[in-house]
């Protein structure tokens, strides 16, 4: 049976829900070891759902450096002859699944939508297009957060990680939060997005992110008020921003554009509130509303609150 | 300082996608410079006018010769000079092959600094920026919204959850950058013209084998049902369908 490296991360709560999830995945590969790399992690890393957890805990690990966490992935993996390496599709996964593929010399297939021992989907053109693989050679894949049962979780073996931790010139000096509490857009189970519909950067203020608030949801934002710099760069969903899966997918003021399209169309639930019953976003909304989003939200976020 | 920049081709966003045999249909496409790109090339450019140096641009892609004035629009916004590998079989989906052979380009530059975009907007692997700095042995820091130079150190804002990760770091060094870095600038008519006379650089290159994971099927996502619009004569009574089917159909709430 084959070994499956799976790298799990922590959120100063405990294990991610994505590594958990990915655990899951794993289970269905091959003899799962897991690999939790930080600093003060021991704990949290005991929790993940891996028959044996290896953890690199140390204070030169605090934060996450491409250079030191694919050297100590790649040790894990020849220490164990694996031939897989999993682990979920995060700003960190994404960044340390290439390089840990290149340092092996082995496949990669980033932002899985799927993975299993059938084979793995990962969206081409931002999720305009599904592409199949069944990779045969030893594998590197990131897995985005999906509707994967999350793993059991068992304290099985715990072993240090007793390698090398190599030097980085990389030195990273603070971490700075941006809407801390807020919910992230690729990991949100609902979505509520805004677009040029609402007319003003403070209108996305007044009725977006209060909204969002209400249904604990991650706000998004369309690309054309993005550019207006209403709001950062890191809410835009769509081709050249993120593409999200939630289970809701709430589009106020949006008309639809086919890059926007793009980056939610894959959402279980669209719903959309638009004064043009022409909008695109008519078409694929599962549940649309045509009308003044400015007398429908404030109606929307107080019934919500009273249910 | 001595930058080199990685450009993508990628097919325009207009492009119709269109399926046959399992294949995306590709002869229709028409391509262009991957917009996380552009902001490389324009941080690029704007680190040459403060402190001095060169900017080269290297691209790898097929004989197709149609790309050339966009990659000419990039010197025209200030790049030095383009190098453009040209492989016959070349496919935008193979990040390990591709970084291999842009490595072996790169090398021979002795660039301190290498840039490009987090990813590319056709296969959105993110994966040959790192690729490419594991074959350089240089570190790389992706997703990057902000960088400043002073001296030789740079300050790199990595987009991560939740806020930014700051990174300082010497060169050499590859960013892969995030769309707020920079705002491309439209090139004045002067600039355009002088970009054709800068040197472009048509390099043949074989094909490389690399680890890179197949294809084997594509298709596009199931059509959507959609079209449903919830009638109502006030905003209560369509808000209170909408919040029925949330909580009935869709089980969200």
């Amino acid at each position: 049976m084959s070994t499956v490296i799976l790298v799990g991360e922590t959120d100063g709560r405990g294990i991610k829900d994505v590594s958990q999830q990915v655990a899951g995945v794993a289970a269905g590969m091959g003899e799962v070891i897991g690999l939790v790399i930080g600093k003060n992690v021991s704990e949290s890393a005991m929790k993940l759902a891996a028959g044996k957890v290896v953890i690199a805990d140390d204070e030169r690990l605090e934060y996450y450096d491409p250079v030191k966490y694919a050297s100590i992935v790649s040790q894990v993996v020849q220490k164990n002859d694996a031939t897989k390496v999993l682990m979920g599709a995060t700003t960190m996964g994404k960044d340390l699944g290439p390089r840990v593929a290149a340092e092996l010399g082995w496949g990669y297939l980033g932002d899985c939508l799927e993975a299993s021992s059938e084979g793995f989907v990962r969206p081409d053109f931002a999720g305009k297009v599904l592409a199949k693989s069944k990779p045969e050679g030893p594998l590197v894949a990131s897995i985005r957060n999906n509707a994967y049962p999350i793993g059991e979780s068992w304290a099985g073996n715990v072993e240090n990680f007793s390698g090398d931790i190599p030097d980085s010139t990389l030195n990273t000096t603070s971490i700075e939060k941006i809407g801390a509490g807020t919910i992230e857009l690729t990991e949100a189970n609902i979505v509520v997005s805004g677009g040029r519909g609402l007319e003003s950067p403070e209108n996305y203020e007044a009725l977006i992110r209060p909204l969002a608030a209400t249904m604990r949801a991650a706000a998004g934002a369309s690309r054309a008020i993005v550019d207006a710099g209403w709001v950062p760069h890191s809410h835009q969903v769509g081709q050249t921003g993120k593409t999200v899966t939630p289970d809701l997918y709430l589009a106020i003021g949006i008309s639809g554009a086919i890059q926007h399209l793009g980056g939610m169309s894959g959402s279980k639930f669209i719903a959309a509130i638009n004064k043009d019953p022409e909008a695109p976003i008519f078409k694929v909304a599962d549940y649309g509303i045509v009308g003044n989003l400015f007398e429908i939200v404030p109606v929307l976020k107080t019934k919500l609150e009273n249910l | 300082m001595n930058i080199a920049v990685l450009i993508k081709m990628v097919p325009d966003t207009e492009s119709r996608l269109e399926i046959i045999d399992g294949k995306v249909k590709e002869d229709g496409f028409k391509y262009m410079v991957n917009p996380y790109d552009e902001f490389a090339v324009e941080q690029a450019v704007q680190f040459k006018e403060t402190v001095g140096g060169k900017v080269t641009l290297v691209s790898l892609f097929s004989d197709n010769a149609s790309i050339d004035t966009d990659l000419r629009k990039m010197m025209a916004i200030g790049a030095d000079e383009t190098i453009v590998l040209r492989q016959q079989e070349y496919s935008g989906n193979k990040p390990s092959s591709n970084a291999r052979i842009l490595s072996e380009t790169v090398k021979e530059l002795n660039a301190d600094l290498i840039m490009c975009g987090v990813q590319g907007i056709d296969y959105y692997q993110a994966a040959t920026g790192p690729m490419i700095a594991h074959f350089l042995g240089v570190p790389h820091v992706s997703g990057v919204t902000n960088l400043e130079l002073s001296g030789d150190k740079l300050t790199a804002s990595r987009q991560i959850e939740g806020g930014l990760q700051i990174i300082e770091t010497p060169t050499p060094v590859l960013i892969t950058c995030q769309k707020d870095m920079a705002k491309v600038r439209f090139p004045a008519l002067k600039d355009i013209m002088m970009s054709k006379r800068k040197p472009f650089d048509n390099r043949d290159v074989g094909s490389e084998s690399g680890e890179d994971v197949q294809t084997t099927e594509c298709s596009l996502p199931p059509a959507r049902g959609g079209g449903v619009i919830l009638e109502g004569e006030s905003p209560e009574e369509k808000v209170d369908k909408l919040i029925e089917k949330l909580k009935m159909e869709a089980k969200v709430l």
